[in-house]
């Protein structure tokens, strides 16, 4: 099966930046978006838009920004945490903040991951080469 | 019904013969003599000066609390201010500096070395921004944060520091002389702030120095009770004429193309100073160093 990425991102600047910098390490093809917090719970559960997409395809991760309209990040994650189908799913928060607050709300939430997205957009697509290459590549998941 | 009674301290609202309304304070003993004449003596006591000050005291306690309320909900509001600078204001700048950076990749050979130069310009200005905020978003944390008190090894912070520069930096060569267990009583973070901000001004104005040396330490005097830190360097120094500038935030002593920087690492230090119930202050001349001192408690 191919491994997908769940990108969460409502920003279309940042979707174009991040799909920009997954390009650059052959990863753009295996990215979904999704950009708002019910389209994500939408994609994962099978609902709404996605109404017949098998839940049971799960992506490898879901990069998850926190500042989303409608159902924040942390509701979200809070969401994917208390499923049975998805709570072990690995969430890496991806986002602009480095608020103590939202590192402790998503890590005591069940985060995998908290990774702050760089201004500069050289340190960007390096994050996104790691992050792409360690989820996809090297992680080894639950289930 | 007085009869062999008193009264004591009872306030009671009086008017005077030309019909001024006051409040009294009224004490009286009644006594029967024996020939059943009865007896008052007592004293009546004009109280309305203190009725008026309990009244002021009982305004102001309102009033105390009408601003106490105010400030915790401007406080509130603060933090949700940079709360939201935090999150919103760094994607667009993100996008400045990622498009453009696009661009120079993308349209590398249909670009002149104008044009490259004007969008290095932009990604350049983004970065700053970036950096600004961050200093601002720390420097009004600072002001929110308790202090978590306890006893830090500033020798072994300042080590670290140096370490991290050295890293950031390899081609800048200093001499270090850190001096061994210098403790303080303080917030482990905030003080490593103060350090990482007094010991990186120091790397940084010693750029153009040969031979350039950077201390840390504790002064020693016998005449001070408290102890008395520094950190001192052998850079570019700055003129004592504008030293009250020194801790302003946004005021830069050095142009931001000699030196770059937000000009606010200083007022984060000496917010972090002033938490402690320290004080800070520099000496210096131009092209002869500068030496900071800071002192953590009374």
């Amino acid at each position: 099966m191919e491994k997908t990425i769940l990108l969460v991102e409502d920003n279309p600047d940042d979707e174009e930046l991040t799909l920009h910098a997954m390009a650059m390490h052959n990863l753009a093809n295996q990215i979904v978006v999704a950009r708002d917090g019910v389209e994500a719970l939408d994609y994962l559960f099978g609902t709404g838009r996605f109404t017949g997409r098998n839940p049971n395809d799960l992506p490898t991760v879901v990069l998850l920004d926190i500042n989303l309209p409608k159902l924040n990040g942390i509701e979200v994650l809070k969401r994917i945490r208390s499923e049975q189908l998805t709570q072990l799913l690995p969430v890496v928060l991806l986002t602009s903040s480095n608020e103590e607050e939202d590192r402790l709300k998503s890590y005591s939430l069940g985060a995998n991951s908290y990774v702050r997205k760089p201004v500069d957009f050289e340190e960007f697509i390096k994050v996104a080469g790691q992050l792409g290459l360690y989820w996809i590549l090297i992680n080894q998941p639950a289930v | 019904m007085l009869l062999d009674k008193s009264v004591n301290h009872d306030e009671v609202l009086l008017r005077t013969l030309a019909g001024r309304n006051f409040y009294a304070s009224i004490q009286t003993v009644v006594k029967q003599k024996s020939d059943g004449q009865l007896l008052l003596y007592g004293i009546i006591e004009d109280i309305s000066e203190r009725k008026h000050a309990e009244q002021v005291i009982n305004e102001l306690n309102e009033t105390l609390m009408k601003r106490a309320q105010e400030l915790e909900s401007v406080n509130k509001e603060l933090e949700a201010f940079s709360y939201s600078v935090s999150h919103d204001l760094r994607a667009p700048l993100r996008a400045l500096d990622g498009f453009s950076r696009i661009l120079l990749d993308e349209y590398q050979d249909r670009l002149d070395d104008k044009a490259k130069d004007r969008l290095s310009r932009i990604r350049k200005a983004a970065q700053t921004m970036s950096g600004l905020i961050d200093d601002l978003l720390q420097l009004s944390r600072i002001t929110r944060v308790e202090l978590t008190v306890k006893p830090v090894n500033l020798s072994q912070l300042a080590t670290d520091i140096i370490v991290e520069l050295q890293k950031e930096a390899s081609e800048h060569q200093v001499s270090c002389i850190i001096q061994d267990n210098v403790t303080a009583l303080g917030d482990a973070k905030l003080l490593r702030i103060v350090l990482v901000n007094l010991l990186g001004n120091a790397w940084k104005f010693t750029r153009n120095t040969d031979q350039a040396v950077i201390e840390f330490g504790v002064r020693s005097s016998e005449t001070e009770s408290t102890t008395i830190y520094y950190v001192r360097d052998n850079g570019a120094g700055f003129d004592m004429a504008y030293a009250d500038k020194l801790f302003k935030a946004f005021q830069r002593l050095h142009s931001a193309n000699e030196f770059p920087g937000t000009g606010i690492g200083l007022a984060t230090v000496y917010r972090i100073i002033l938490k402690h119930s320290g004080r800070i202050w520099a000496q210096s001349e131009i092209g002869q160093g500068a030496c900071f001192y800071f002192t953590l408690g009374k």
